[in-house]
């Protein structure tokens, strides 16, 4: 066995038994963290295979980003846990049987795939595309001729953006906010009342 | 092909796109106020995108991403014609709710871009985005109404399955790009062509389909149906309904064709199996209903197995007629929309079947409106259901399929009964009370669908017939 | 032992399997199904990763690119949605005292 595939099996194992309890963790806090591992090693799985961008891409995209959203929305919510895992016991053995059915299968297919399909006759992972770094031959392709694909997935960030800010977004009466028009355009006149205190005697308001 | 080539036959989206953007900055500066103003800016973009579109030049740009052609153009000039009327119903149901929001009219927008992405789709990757723009727009519709716990369960629902379905599509799409080597329609059926047809793009094209299947909401993938349409609010139902079905119809329609018209045999048991289905749970899931959104959610199950009967006819005709029928099913069934928006009892809307007991004595207008819409979607003649299911019995019968074709009028037999059900219920029982005055708005709508349905249809129908032959060509079956 | 694309593929097809598990087993806590959805996104991910290296094509990477958008933009929305879902209800649980049926 080569440093290859040594590598490959410890990556793989560490995705798929992270991938496992991201959804038996009885903690969604821990199903968090593990999704980060599952992501972090499938990044590893990424560089193995000679797509460095998209492997760090993962990285700051979802450990970054998503997981953290999730972390935050987790705890944001005051949710009793423990309730919602009723059933899952009942459904686990059966979910496993079937589970284990299907991953056969799906295995299967995937070799299929594998040794048919027009990715299985190249038989080395290829070399990089005219001594092009990742980085350049995904962007000389995507600014050009995916160019207008690129600029609707800019839409779809839009419609998130607006979805989670007309479904959650709340102005609350008599939370005190800073107008920064209003600071700016104080003035001496109106920020301040200069008094003549006789002395000896004190302010009262 | 120059740059400047392929933004003239994206002129439609890049002038909704760009319109989008300074409607949103303009509301974004004027609050919700400026609501009514931002839903006639979208619905005049909708209307010049639709322009645009029908004078668009034919041809593929960006790499063979984007297509235009006679399908897409008949598909977004409906798409984008149609929308208007859901940002109007829209606009001023949720001023009446108090729930005016200037972001709805934007979203409907990009719902309406996504659609006019999906018709025009030319490789897996225009599919992906097109589908999930619109998808992700539709999901905030349906939960828009954030202070309704019924219309965030129903977006909730929605979405789960929903990116469920995306997960599945996308996993397909995956060992379809692995097998064929290409992301493209036309490379794909060219590889297919070329070698035995393996297991591995049979099977991504089986998760494929399924994932198409769930946003035309066909049967075994309808769960989420009645669920959404009785909790979303009532005008983004009636959105619901009509376009993005239209546009993954056609998006299936031109992924079966193009990408595997040489896998015909293949494709059409599965989607024989699925029209059959859906048509089955559609016909008999209603049979026990007695919530009208619920009701409507059924019906159009089993409208999407009539249309998925003409898809599986696999020919020029079979096209034609999904296209004729889903035009006239989308006005159907905005009609009907219109008509549970217009209607309230004592502020609260009438949703329930006894609601609209004696309603013909009360309301005659809205009565006679609904019993006609009842009477096209039942496939009555001569209104504008039957010639849609006409033109898809023909179909079936053209190219073979027998069976198909049986269902499609014992479906339509069973179905008959529960808007005889309804009919019944407005015209012969007793009225519990009188009902709320119904706004101009949902009205005007109503009527306007019920006169399309009949006699407005035979005058149109001689239009969109030669209109839906030469957008069924392009799809390059015979 | 070489590894070969059917490597990758595996690791996907199982990544896969555990998402669509995850759904089903987990049928109340939204969560960790919007957490199992990440999970199937990440098996495409690695799918066309791994074809378009062995394909000696880039596409497949700018697919993956547009995946990973996309599902960034689906975390965002699905979770606004549980946000308003949790505020009007004060739970996530949607089976049960469910206000529709089905």
């Amino acid at each position: 066995m080569d440093l290859q595939a040594i590598a490959f099996y410890l990556l793989a194992a560490v995705t798929v038994i992270s991938g496992f309890l991201v959804i038996t963790a009885r903690n969604p806090v821990h199903s968090v963290l593990f999704l980060i591992m599952a992501f972090f090693t499938a990044a590893g799985l990424f560089v193995m295979l000679g797509a460095e961008f998209l492997a760090m891409l993962l990285i700051v995209v979802y450990v970054g980003a998503v997981a953290v959203l999730f972390l935050f929305v987790v705890m944001m919510l005051d949710v009793d846990f423990t309730q919602l895992r009723e059933g899952f016991a009942r459904y686990l053995p059966i979910g496993m049987a079937v589970g284990g059915v299907l991953a056969v299968e799906m295995v299967m297919v995937a070799v299929t795939v594998a040794a048919n399909g027009a990715a299985g006759k190249n038989a080395a992972p290829a070399a990089p595309v005219a001594d092009l770094p990742n980085a350049e031959a995904i962007g000389r392709v995507l600014y050009t001729d995916y160019i207008y694909f690129f600029q609707a997935a800019g839409l779809v960030l839009l419609v998130a953006m607006i979805g989670a800010i007309v479904l959650t977004l709340r102005r609350r009466p008599g939370v005190r906010r800073q107008n920064i028009g209003d600071q700016v355009a104080r003035t001496p006149a109106s920020g301040m009342k200069i008094v003549q205190i006789k002395s000896g005697e004190g302010l009262s308001e | 092909m120059t740059f400047q080539d392929a933004l003239l036959l994206a002129r439609p989206e890049v002038f909704l796109a760009a319109s989008t953007l300074v409607l949103l900055v303009w509301g974004a500066f004027r609050g919700d106020k400026a609501m009514g103003e931002v839903s006639i800016g979208a619905s005049l973009a909708l209307f010049v995108a639709a322009g645009f579109a029908a004078v668009s030049p034919e041809g593929t740009a960006f790499a063979g991403g984007f297509i235009a052609d006679g399908a897409s153009i008949f598909g977004k000039v409906a798409i984008y014609l149609i929308s208007p009327v859901a940002i109007y119903l829209g606009d001023r149901w949720l001023v009446r709710v108090g729930n005016g929001r200037f972001e709805f009219p934007i979203l409907i927008l990009l719902a309406a871009l996504g659609m006019g992405m999906m018709v025009s789709a030319g490789d897996l990757i225009s599919l992906y985005i097109g589908v999930e723009l619109q998808s992700l727009a539709l999901y905030v519709l349906a939960a828009f109404r954030r202070d309704d716990p019924k219309a965030s369960e129903a977006g909730l629902k929605y979405f789960v399955l929903g990116a469920l379905s995306s997960g599945l599509l996308l996993y397909g799409a995956s060992l379809i790009y692995g097998f064929a080597g290409s992301t493209h329609f036309d490379l794909i059926a060219k590889s297919i062509e070329g070698g035995a047809t393996g297991t591995g793009v049979l099977f991504g094209l089986v998760f494929l389909i399924c994932g198409l299947a769930f946003k035309v909401s066909a049967a075994p993938f309808h769960m989420w149906t009645p669920d959404v349409y009785e909790g979303a609010p009532t005008p983004v139902v009636g959105f619901f309904a009509a376009a993005p079905k239209l546009a993954a119809m056609l998006l299936l329609a031109r992924v079966l064709s193009e990408g595997f018209g040489t896998a015909l045999e293949q494709w059409r048991q599965i989607i024989v199996v699925t029209a059959f289905l859906s048509v089955a749970v559609g016909a008999f899931g209603g049979l026990a209903q007695s919530n009208i959104k619920r009701l409507l959610a059924y019906s159009s199950i089993a409208n999407i197995g009539y249309a998925l009967i003409g898809l599986s006819a696999g020919s020029a005709e079979g096209m034609e007629a999904v296209l004729v029928f889903m035009v006239l099913y989308m006005i159907d069934v905005t009609g009907f929309f219109a008509c549970l928006g217009a209607l309230s009892r004592n502020g609260k809307p009438m949703e329930q079947l006894s609601d609209f007991a004696g309603l013909a004595r009360v309301r005659p207008g809205m009565a006679l409106a609904l019993t006609a819409l009842s009477f096209s979607v039942m496939g009555l003649p001569p209104f504008s259901g039957f010639w849609a299911k006409m033109f898809v019995f023909k179909a079936a019968i053209a190219s073979g399929q027998w069976p198909l074709a049986v269902v499609l009028l014992l479906g339509s037999v069973v179905a008959a009964f529960y808007y005889l059900r309804l009919i019944k219920t407005m015209w012969f029982d007793a009225a519990p009370g009188q009902t709320d005055k119904e706004p101009l708005d949902a009205k005007g709508v109503a009527i306007a669908s019920a006169l399309f349905c009949f006699p407005v249809v035979l005058p149109a129908l001689a239009l969109l017939e030669p209109l839906a032959k030469t957008a069924a060509l392009a799809f390059g079956l015979k | 032992m070489t590894i070969g694309l059917a490597h990758y593929l595996a690791v996907a097809a199982i990544l896969f399997t555990i998402g669509v598990l995850g759904i089903f087993v987990n049928r109340k806590n939204i969560i960790v199904i919007l957490m199992s959805i990440e999970l199937i996104l990440l098996a495409v991910n690695i799918n066309l990763v791994a074809f378009s290296v062995y394909l000696h094509d880039v596409v497949g990477q700018i697919f993956a690119m547009f995946v990973l958008t996309v599902a960034a933009a689906e975390a965002a929305v699905g979770l606004a949605i549980l946000v308003t879902f949790f505020r009007n209800r004060g739970d996530i649980a949607v089976d049960d005292a469910s206000m529709m049926k089905g």
